[in-house]
């Protein structure tokens, strides 16, 4: 793995996409976003990140219907991806059971308010498996 | 006619099983019977004893035998000879009227049928006046009130509708009127005559003051007490007649029938309260879980904006310690305005409040969904209608009915691209028109007619199937009503119209 990870932060809302890009930056990672998972979709062969950063609600494509695609395509499907969610219980049982969160096959699952140390620690650790 | 000339079956069919015999026939001794269709004991409806042994054959049950029965020349006798007051059952016995076979089922159909109409209401009211308008019919009364016991010390109170005015009746629960005896003995009192001429002298009295507000004189009386489960008298119901005649025991049978159904809608509108009060616990746990996705969000940004600006103070980077100031700035705003929403809206702090503003209570409701729809994927819009204010209505209620309204779209939305628009229309003089509608799933005209069946939920896990059934309660209490549009696969329009206060 190149020291410069390009890492795609997919999440609809801005400041959040922000922070997240902010944290990164200084870390040596390159960092695009994309505000939903079909924007992110049309970008993955452009851009061709190395490790994708997804919210899971968004408008569009949401983020465990981008990742099931993700898995899907034999050119992306090794890259990992970290789902970040703040969703109440409330939610998943109607329109996310966990079900989807086992499909969606994602390589880690951080809840919100998800502390950016973390969020570093994990992404580091995924990139030198 | 005197009864010397009519026959019973053992002396028409010169049957073998007659008095003399020495095995008598079970409708030669049947005294439950006597006296019906003129006969001696159940001489003249034989036909509904059970295992007469006609022909020299046991018979069985009425709907074993019915055919033979019906063929047989003395059936065909009796009910030529009794014209108009042939009794097909002993049931009908007495009962005031001509009662002829098709009134006889009839009326066992309608006590099917308030039953269940009573399992479609939840208005014990409606169901009460359902109840006495029934045994008004089935008594021959010309009166029938409902009355339930209340307040400390438990007083009885009825009401009735006299020309189209509701008249309210309070009685004490002591031996100074019928009613009142009824509930205080738990016991039935039926009073035959009341001109005098038979009067006993243990009888209960039987209070007039009651008839002078009126303005009739009551002739016969009955009152039998409603009891709950658990056997405690929880009010009276009543049936008066001015004619002549009096109420028979088939009347105190059928009351009895009617006092248990009172009984029935009483508990089930207890039990309602309840599980309402339950639905609304449940909404405030639907809220709170809203607003903990809320706040977790805004932590969220808090958290990484106070990461950053910390970092960025290490580093001496201004330009990152500005950025995210003004997130920082932007999150803590958004979670001042998050509280103002909750203290302002919660329900309970507008408790039987009016409001006089429908665009700001919409408008409220719906920033309040904001966040939530943001979360869902869901695009909710709204329009408020002009002339819709100022209006009067009660704002505890219409929240409510708001909230389980956008709640149910959005359950219904798609997993992307939902939409949910909410809009108000001033729609007459006095009406007002709110309307919630989603591009979500849609319903079948089947699942349209379960829609306000209690306790149907189609939310597996979240839904207590209570929400669209409380809707329909607040709107009926507005005098208004619901109109929906749905197709399956396309969405659905809920238009709620009510009436201001």
């Amino acid at each position: 793995m190149p020291s410069k990870a390009k890492i795609m932060v997919v999440e609809d809302n801005i400041d959040e996409s922000k922070l997240i890009k902010m944290a990164l930056e200084p870390e040596g990672y390159e960092v695009v976003t994309a505000m939903n998972g079909k924007e992110a979709k049309e970008k993955m062969d452009s851009e061709k990140p190395n490790f994708i950063v997804l919210d899971v609600m968004m408008p569009e494509m949401d983020g465990f219907h981008f990742c099931s695609w993700v898995r899907s395509q034999p050119e992306y499907q090794k890259i990992p991806v970290v789902l970040l969610t703040g969703v109440a219980e409330h939610i998943y049982d109607t329109k996310y059971p966990l079900k989807g969160v086992m499909e969606a096959d994602a390589d880690e699952y951080l809840e919100k308010p998800v502390k950016p140390e973390v969020l570093l620690k994990t992404i580091s650790k995924l990139i030198k498996k | 006619m005197s009864t010397s000339v009519k026959k019973n079956c053992w002396q028409q069919l010169q049957c073998n099983h007659g008095p003399k015999s020495e095995n008598p026939c079970p409708a030669v001794v049947d005294e439950t019977s006597n006296g019906v269709n003129g006969g001696k004991n159940a001489g003249r409806i034989c036909w509904s004893i059970p295992n007469t042994p006609c022909f020299d054959e046991i018979m069985g049950r009425f709907d074993e035998k019915r055919e033979i029965c019906f063929a047989c020349d003395f059936f065909q006798l009796v009910k030529r000879e009794e014209g108009e007051d042939f009794h097909l059952f002993k049931l009908a016995q007495g009962v005031k009227g001509s009662h002829k076979l098709h009134d006889t089922i009839s009326q066992m159909e309608h006590l099917f049928s308030i039953h269940e109409r009573l399992h479609s209401h939840f208005d014990l009211n409606t169901t009460i006046r359902e109840i006495t308008t029934a045994a008004r019919r089935i008594t021959g009364a010309q009166r029938s009130i409902v009355f339930l016991l209340k307040g400390d010390p438990p007083r009885l109170y009825g009401e009735f509708r006299l020309r189209g005015k509701v008249h309210r009746v309070s009685i004490g629960v002591d031996n100074n009127s019928a009613v009142g005896y009824a509930a205080a003995n738990n016991e039935v009192v039926n009073l035959r005559d009341l001109s005098g001429e038979f009067m006993s002298v243990n009888q209960p009295v039987f209070n007039r003051s009651f008839d002078k507000q009126i303005n009739c004189e009551t002739h016969s009386f009955l009152a039998v007490p409603v009891q709950s489960s658990g056997e405690m008298v929880i009010g009276v119901i009543t049936a008066a007649n001015a004619k002549k005649g009096y109420f028979t025991a088939d009347d105190e049978w059928f009351m009895r029938t009617y006092a248990t159904e009172v009984a029935l809608a009483v508990e089930k509108q207890k039990f309602l309260h309840q599980s309402f009060s339950a639905l609304r616990l449940a909404s405030i746990g639907e809220t709170v879980a809203g607003l903990a996705h809320c706040i977790k969000n805004i932590a969220h940004a808090l958290r990484g904006s106070s990461y950053i600006i910390k970092r960025a103070i290490e580093a001496n980077n201004v330009r990152d310690i500005r950025a995210a100031w003004e997130i920082l700035d932007r999150h803590i705003e958004s979670l001042a305005s998050l509280s103002l929403d909750v203290l302002t809206y919660d329900p309970a702090a507008h408790k039987g409040e009016k409001g006089t503003s429908l665009n700001d209570l919409v408008s409220h409701v719906v920033h309040l969904f904001q966040e939530e729809a943001r979360a869902r994927a869901i695009s909710l819009s709204m329009e408020l209608g002009d002339k819709v204010d100022p209006c009067s209505f009660n704002a505890r209620n219409i929240y409510r009915c708001l909230v389980n309204l956008i709640t149910n779209a959005f359950d219904a939305c798609p997993l992307s691209e939902g939409l949910v628009a909410v809009s108000t229309k001033r729609t007459g003089a006095r009406e007002l028109m709110i309307r919630v509608s989603d591009n979500g799933r849609g319903m079948s005209d089947k699942g349209k007619a379960e829609l306000f069946e209690l306790f149907k939920t189609t939310k597996t896990g979240i839904g207590t199937g209570l929400g669209l059934p409380t809707v329909a309660d607040i709107v009926k209490e507005h005098n208004g009503r619901i109109e929906i549009d749905s197709k399956l696969g396309e969405g659905t329009s809920f238009r709620i119209y009510f009436q201001e206060l």
